[in-house]
Order: C-alpha cells, then sequence, then structure tokens
C-alpha cells in the first residue's frame, strides 16, 4: 500500500479545508471557519488497482505575518495551491507560496485549484493569466467544494502525478 | 508510620488515584515515552476526549501525524510542537499542542488542550479582510463599469456628433440662400432642434463626465472680465431677439487676474445666464461678482445672476438643482431645455468648493449665486488698479463678419460632407483652401506650401491627426519654419482628448459639429498679423533699410509677428519671466536691424515683466501688433 503525504496550501479564506471536507467526508459547510495550525486527515482509495492512502494536511491559510510553515511541507510528495477565483490578491499569495514552496522542497507536483467556481460571475482575474500560468506549466483545475466540481479530480490527479513522478524516479535509479 | 497507616487505611490509596486523576483533571494526556519508538505509556487518567482506551501504549507518531515531524526532530527530550486541530471523540475541534519533557531520565510527552475560542480572534480578522477584499472587488467592478460607460458616451458622441455636424452645417449654408418664406421657416425649425438635440447631447455628456469623476478643474491664470465677457458673447443673440439687457457688475476691490478654470467658470455662468433669458420675457439679466460675504479669503468670490424673470415658488427652489427638475413639469414644453444644466452647474460648483443656491420672487425674478474658490496669484495685490468697480452695458464685437481675406488655409477631413460644409462656410470669405482627404496628403501640402491656419480633422485613414499635427511640427522645427496654427476639428467631446491634442501640437481643437461663426471666429484669431491686402496709405509705417540686410530683415520681422502669440499666451497664463525673456531678446536686436522701434518696445515690455504690470503689457503688445502691421521697407543702396 502507497502512503503520501499532500499539503494543501494558500491564502486564509480560500477553501482549503471545505475541499478536504468534501473529498474525504462527502460533507460541504457554507459556515467560515478559520484553519488552527494544521488539520490531518487521512483517506484511503483504490488507483489503478493499488491502494493508496493520502495522509492530507489542511494548513492554515496563509495571512500577513504568518507565512505558512514550511518545515510542515518538508515531506510532502506533492500539493495542492488553493486560491478563490473572486478574490484577485489570493493567486499572489499562491503564486508566492508556491515559489518558496519550490526553494523548500524541490519540482514536486502540484495543481493550482482555483475554487468558488460556483461564484464564477464573481470572478475577475483575465484569462490571459491563466494561459500565461499554463504556458509555465502549471496545472490548473476549477473547484467548487460546495458542489463538489473537480474536488475528486483535483485529489486524485495529484496523487497520479506523485506517483507517477515517484515512478520516473524508480527509472532513474 | 504503621500507626499512621492502620488509623488512616484509605488515605494512600486515595492519594494515589488522586494523583492517577491529575492529569485528566488538568485537561493533559501524559504518556511515558519508552524503548526505539515513539510509544507512548499513558501516565494516570486520560481525558475523555481523547478517546483513548486507559493504560494500552499508543504508537504516538501513528496516533497524531503531526508529531512525526516533531518528535523525530528533538535533539533532546524538551521543546513544544506546532499547534494542529484534531477532532476529538465528540466530533469537536480541538486546538492541540504537545511538549516535551525529561524528568529522572524519563521521556514524558504531555498532550494539552489549548482554549477552545483560540480561532476567534484571527477569524474575525480574517472576515474583516474578506469583507474588505470583497468591497475593493466591487469597487474595481463599478470602477470598469463607469469606464465602459464613459468610452460608450465617447463612441456615442462622436457617431451621434458627426452626422449632426453635417445636419446643422447644411441647414446653415442653405440658410444664406434665397429661399422663400415658407422655405426659410422650415430651415429654421430644422436648425432650431438641430441645435437643441445638439445642446441636449452635450449636457448628458457633460453631466456623464462630472457625475463619474472624469472632469479635473484646470489651474491656470484668467481674467475675470474676458471670462465674464465670453459667456454673455455665448448668450447675447438671445437675450437681444427677446429685448433683455445684459450687464455685469464686479465690485470694487475684487481681483480679476486669477487662477482657476476659465473654461468650466464660463460654463456655469452660460448655463445660469441661459437659464435666466429663458424665464426672463422683460428687462434683463445681470451678473454680479463680490468677495464672499461669508468667507473673506483673497479669492474666494460669490458670483451672482440676476434676472427680472418669472421666478420660482418657494417650494421648487431646492429641488432645481437636480437631474431633469425644472420649476413646474409644463415649463419643459413651454421652455424647452434639458434640464441638465443647473444640476451640472451644481457639480461644478462643487468642485470648486463652493455651494450654489438660488434667491428668488415670483413674479419679480430670481438671482442665482454660487461661490468659488479662485486663486490670487503671488505678487499680484488681492486689489488693486486693475479691480476699479465696473457696471457697464455689454456689447461684445463680432467677429463673423470679418473677411479672411488672402488667408491660407489648409484642411484635412477625410469626409466628404465635412468638407463640403467648411468650404460653404468658407465660401466668400476670401481666403484660399488646399484640400487634403487624409493626415498623410495633408503632410505632403504642408512639406510643399505654406498656410496661416491648418484645420485637422482628428480620425482619418492612411493618417491621423494626431500623427500628422505631429509630422507637421516636426518639419516646421527641421526647416525652421515659424509655428503654424493647428485646428483640430473633432467629435469627441471629450477632455482628455484636448489633452492628447495639445500633447500632438494642436493650437486649439474645435469641436464638431461646428457652427459657421465658431469657424470664422476661430480663423480670424489666427489671420495674418501682416494685411494681405494692401492697408491704407496712412497707416504705413515706412522703414529705410540697407540693402544689403534685404535677405535676412523679413524673415527677422516674421519671427517677430510670430513671437507675438507667445507673448500672449505667457500674458495669459502669468508667465513674466518668458515676456521679459522675449522682450530682452527683441530689445537687443531691433535696432540692429534697423528697427528702434521694436528696441524701444522690447525694453518696455521687459521692464513691464519685471514688475509684473499686466496692463502695460497689454498695451505694448497691442502697439506691437500694430507696428509689425504695418510696418513696410524700403531698401537703400550700401
Amino acid at each position: 500500500m502507497l502512503k503520501k503525504k499532500i499539503c494543501l496550501l494558500g491564502s486564509f479564506g480560500v477553501g482549503k479545508t471545505s475541499l478536504v471536507a468534501r473529498f474525504v467526508h462527502s460533507m460541504f459547510s457554507d459556515k467560515y471557519h478559520t484553519t488552527v495550525g494544521v488539520k490531518i486527515d487521512k483517506k484511503t482509495f483504490p488507483l489503478n488497482g493499488e491502494e493508496v492512502t493520502l495522509m492530507i494536511w489542511d494548513m492554515a491559510g496563509e495571512e500577513d505575518g504568518a507565512p505558512v510553515k514550511l518545515n510542515q511541507v518538508r515531506d510532502a510528495a506533492g500539493y495542492l495551491l488553493v486560491m478563490d477565483g473572486t478574490r484577485s490578491k489570493t493567486l499572489e499569495v499562491a503564486r508566492s507560496i508556491q515559489q518558496r514552496v519550490e526553494n523548500e522542497i524541490g519540482n514536486q507536483p502540484f495543481i493550482l485549484l482555483v475554487n468558488k467556481v460556483d461564484l464564477r460571475s464573481e470572478w475577475e482575474i483575465p484569462e490571459a493569466t491563466w494561459d500565461e500560468l499554463r504556458a509555465a506549466g502549471w496545472t490548473i483545475l476549477e473547484t467548487s467544494a460546495k458542489t463538489g466540481d473537480h474536488v475528486e479530480e483535483a485529489f486524485l490527479g495529484l496523487t497520479t502525478r506523485i506517483i507517477q513522478a515517484g515512478d520516473d524516479d524508480d527509472d532513474d535509479d | 508510620m504503621t500507626t499512621t497507616m492502620m488509623t488512616n487505611p484509605g488515605g494512600d490509596a486515595a492519594r494515589t488515584l488522586a494523583l492517577a486523576n491529575l492529569p485528566a483533571a488538568l485537561d493533559l494526556a501524559v504518556f511515558e515515552v519508552t524503548g526505539p519508538g515513539f510509544v507512548g505509556h499513558p501516565v494516570g487518567a486520560l481525558p475523555a476526549w481523547l478517546g483513548l482506551p486507559a493504560g494500552i501504549p499508543v504508537d504516538l507518531c501513528d496516533q497524531y501525524p503531526m508529531l512525526e515531524l516533531f518528535l523525530p526532530g528533538l535533539d533532546v527530550w524538551e521543546g513544544e510542537s506546532d499547534v494542529w486541530t484534531e477532532t476529538d471523540s465528540t466530533g469537536q475541534d480541538r486546538y492541540l499542542q504537545a511538549v516535551a519533557a525529561l524528568s529522572e531520565g524519563r521521556r514524558f510527552l504531555v498532550l494539552k488542550s489549548l482554549p477552545a475560542d483560540l480561532h476567534r480572534l484571527q477569524q474575525s480578522d480574517h472576515d474583516v479582510q474578506i469583507q474588505k477584499e470583497k468591497i475593493e472587488r466591487l469597487s474595481r467592478e463599478l470602477e470598469r463599469a463607469t469606464q465602459a460607460k464613459s468610452d460608450f458616451l465617447a463612441r456615442m458622441s462622436h457617431e451621434i456628433r458627426t452626422p449632426l455636424n453635417a445636419i446643422i452645417g447644411m441647414a446653415d449654408v442653405l440658410s444664406a440662400t434665397d429661399l422663400t418664406a415658407e422655405q426659410k421657416r422650415c430651415v429654421e425649425v430644422s436648425q432650431r432642434n438641430g441645435v437643441a438635440l445638439l445642446e441636449l447631447i452635450n449636457d448628458i455628456l457633460d453631466l456623464a463626465k462630472v457625475e463619474s469623476g472624469k472632469v479635473e478643474l484646470e489651474q491656470v491664470g484668467l481674467d475675470l472680465r474676458d471670462v465674464i465677457a465670453r459667456a454673455l458673447e455665448v448668450v447675447e443673440l438671445r437675450a437681444t431677439r427677446k429685448g433683455l439687457w445684459l450687464r455685469r457688475n464686479i465690485a470694487d476691490g475684487v481681483p480679476v487676474h486669477l487662477q482657476g478654470d476659465p473654461n468650466r467658470l464660463r460654463q456655469i455662468l452660460i448655463n445660469l445666464l441661459g437659464n435666466s433669458i429663458k424665464f426672463t420675457h422683460q428687462g434683463g439679466i445681470e451678473i454680479l461678482v463680490e468677495q464672499d460675504p461669508a468667507d473673506r479669503t483673497p479669492g474666494r468670490l460669490r458670483f451672482g445672476v440676476r434676472d427680472t424673470g418669472i421666478g420660482i415658488p418657494p417650494e421648487k427652489l431646492d429641488s432645481v438643482f437636480e437631474n431633469f427638475t425644472q420649476a413646474d413639469t409644463s415649463t419643459t414644453r413651454q421652455y424647452g431645455g434639458t434640464g441638465l444644466g443647473l444640476s451640472i452647474s451644481r457639480q461644478l460648483v462643487e468642485l470648486m468648493g463652493g455651494r450654489i443656491w438660488v434667491e428668488s420672487t415670483v413674479g419679480q425674478g430670481s438671482t442665482f449665486y454660487f461661490t468659488a474658490n479662485l486663486v490670487v496669484p503671488e505678487g499680484l495685490p488681492a486689489s488693486g488698479p486693475d479691480a476699479v468697480a465696473e457696471q457697464q452695458p455689454v456689447a461684445p464685437p463680432s467677429v463673423t463678419s470679418q473677411p479672411l481675406t488672402g488667408m491660407r488655409i489648409l484642411m484635412a477631413d477625410d469626409s466628404e460632407d465635412n468638407r463640403f460644409l467648411i468650404l460653404s462656410y468658407l465660401k466668400r470669405r476670401g481666403c484660399v483652401i488646399d484640400i487634403a482627404e487624409n493626415g498623410a496628403e495633408a503632410v505632403e501640402l504642408f512639406r510643399r506650401n505654406s498656410y496661416d491656419a491648418v484645420l485637422m480633422d482628428v480620425e482619418m485613414p492612411v493618417m491621423d491627426g494626431f500623427m500628422a499635427t505631429r509630422e507637421i511640427r516636426s518639419l516646421e522645427k527641421a526647416e525652421n519654419r515659424k509655428a503654424t496654427p493647428v485646428l483640430a476639428l473633432t467629435a469627441h467631446a471629450f477632455a482628455d482628448m484636448a489633452q492628447r491634442g495639445a500633447n500632438s501640437g494642436f493650437t486649439e481643437t474645435l469641436t464638431k459639429p461646428i457652427r459657421n461663426t465658431t469657424l470664422l471666429e476661430a480663423l480670424a484669431r489666427y489671420a495674418p498679423a501682416e494685411p494681405q491686402m494692401p492697408p491704407p496709405a496712412q497707416d504705413k509705417i515706412l522703414v529705410t533699410i540697407d540693402e544689403d540686410m534685404a535677405d535676412v530683415v523679413p524673415g527677422y520681422l516674421d519671427k517677430r509677428r510670430a513671437e507675438v502669440s507667445l507673448y500672449r499666451q505667457a500674458l495669459a497664463t502669468g508667465d513674466f519671466s518668458a515676456i521679459r525673456n522675449l522682450g530682452h531678446k527683441m530689445k537687443g536686436t531691433g535696432s540692429g536691424y534697423g528697427f528702434e522701434e521694436l528696441t524701444a518696445l522690447g525694453a518696455a515690455l521687459e521692464k513691464a515683466a519685471a514688475s509684473q504690470q499686466s496692463e502695460e503689457i497689454a498695451v505694448k503688445l497691442d502697439e506691437l501688433t500694430r507696428y509689425l502691421g504695418s510696418v513696410e521697407l524700403e531698401y537703400r543702396k550700401a
């Protein structure tokens, strides 16, 4: 059985905890509840005929004066960068976190989740920005913890890429 | 000891039990960690929320993955972990922290539960931040929507004004031909309604600009008398037709040389004057200017427009400044007008730091007052010799009959209708017109010829008016030619158009649809200083110069003629040092070329500029203009 640690990272209030609740417990609550420290959840599921256990580290959102704790990311096999499509500032936070995490743990797989796609009419980030990020090699998924849109794809997609990356490493060995 | 034990048989057991329960009572879970891994043996009772069976060893890292980061990282068994959130046995979130403690060589791990309201402060801070970002987003959305509205208006303004230009212009042209009485009446209806439509469009655009915060006031030198005279000029015809008198009354002590936005000030006055004329059937209208009685700050003025009209009922006095409001809904039908003029005026007055109000008696008339903060430039007295009380009827000069004889004009416009219209306006005015259908053709014509003025359409194919004017300006510079006035013709009414035009080198911008009189007045301003037709003999000033100077003297005079407008611009903006420099230069060169008079005028201008005597400068400039217009050269053999 494979066991992998992933982290959810991003600004506060973007919906990291809700995404985990949707994926692990198939639940959603509209009420905002800030995460203190980190909350670790576990989910086991089959992937390509193999049992995989994801240790999901739902980390407190970054805010001014309280950056992401990089020591908690250190042994992660990959991460989900989460932003809120209705708050353009959270994209800047996501970009900045990605930079710091890459400096810390190297080129681990990650996916950018643009959350709250159910509020798409309130998004204000221009299409060109997404094109630019995709051109830089980012994988982007539009998710909604509220409706469940692309949530499963996000976690399974990251896991697949982690396993794929692991196989590549094995090939290198 | 034994006795004690005998006399208190349950004592130790009770104490042991109490000690065993102490950690749970303190809401702590205590484990002793033995062996090579991180297996924890519960010490005493564990708090119920932990949901762990009592007395059974636990793999701490397996149970609490957060400890995987903490425990292996300890060099000595001492320290605190990061805080993490754990769902307890009742489903509640608890904020936990682990403390590693060493006691007499034994390793203990204590789990403590932090206060349940730990997140509250953070949460409310986040809530505030998220709300703030939401407000910022909404405000950005609003700004984008406003910008879109503004762009739409600018576009529509252009689209509406261009055909309107042709309609009103053609009606003007038609009205000047031989018509039967009935045809004349038809043309008049067409003209009147065209103008009414134009006013409505202008008002709506203006209001939209003010409301979207797009109006920025200028801060330039202005002559109060000039601002008032030009406002009166605009309404004079309407007043005369109704048999009304117009007067101005500038109180003693009011400075006339000020800084502010002359165009917007004039716009307010025109709105108020137009309004008064509309509702006055006998008598007349007077403009009053005085120091604001409620605020003695220099430059704080109170303007009044007093009429002898029908007056406004008391209950309507406040609402006349609202959009689309006239005192009576039937008024619009009877008197016309958009009902936007006063609303625009109110907003402009507020931009000038003042307020607007009206005092009125039904049947006797109304006085519209407004206050405004204007700036008294440093170095000029708050009141002075230029500030004498004036009360005089006004008869603005009419220039529409002025011929433009011999004036050479280059017109660039891609629209055949517009070209035809302007040619119709200028027909019989005696000017010579070259026509270009785009900017590139205009530049080419300009390269080969010299003109007294250029009429430049802004939007043209191949090369637009901005680019063409920039090319013309660089051509002038490269060939050391004097600056030719370039009058832009644009259907874009927005202020940034004027700014872009100024950057490209437009001398002034005329807004389409352009009326016959506006065009003629504008061109008359740039009619060459030297008369194209021989002036009457008695006006000539004959100057004899050496024949060997014949190549340079006419050029020298041309340069001086071109400089007159520089002097006037500098005077208008209060740039006395520019006037001083120009005067100084002329003083130094005039007699060298044989013009003692220019040396004398240069010295007088330099002196007047040094002491900032605007009136004196104006007088000397008139003398200079007259001299340059009358001077005639006669050559004597060396």
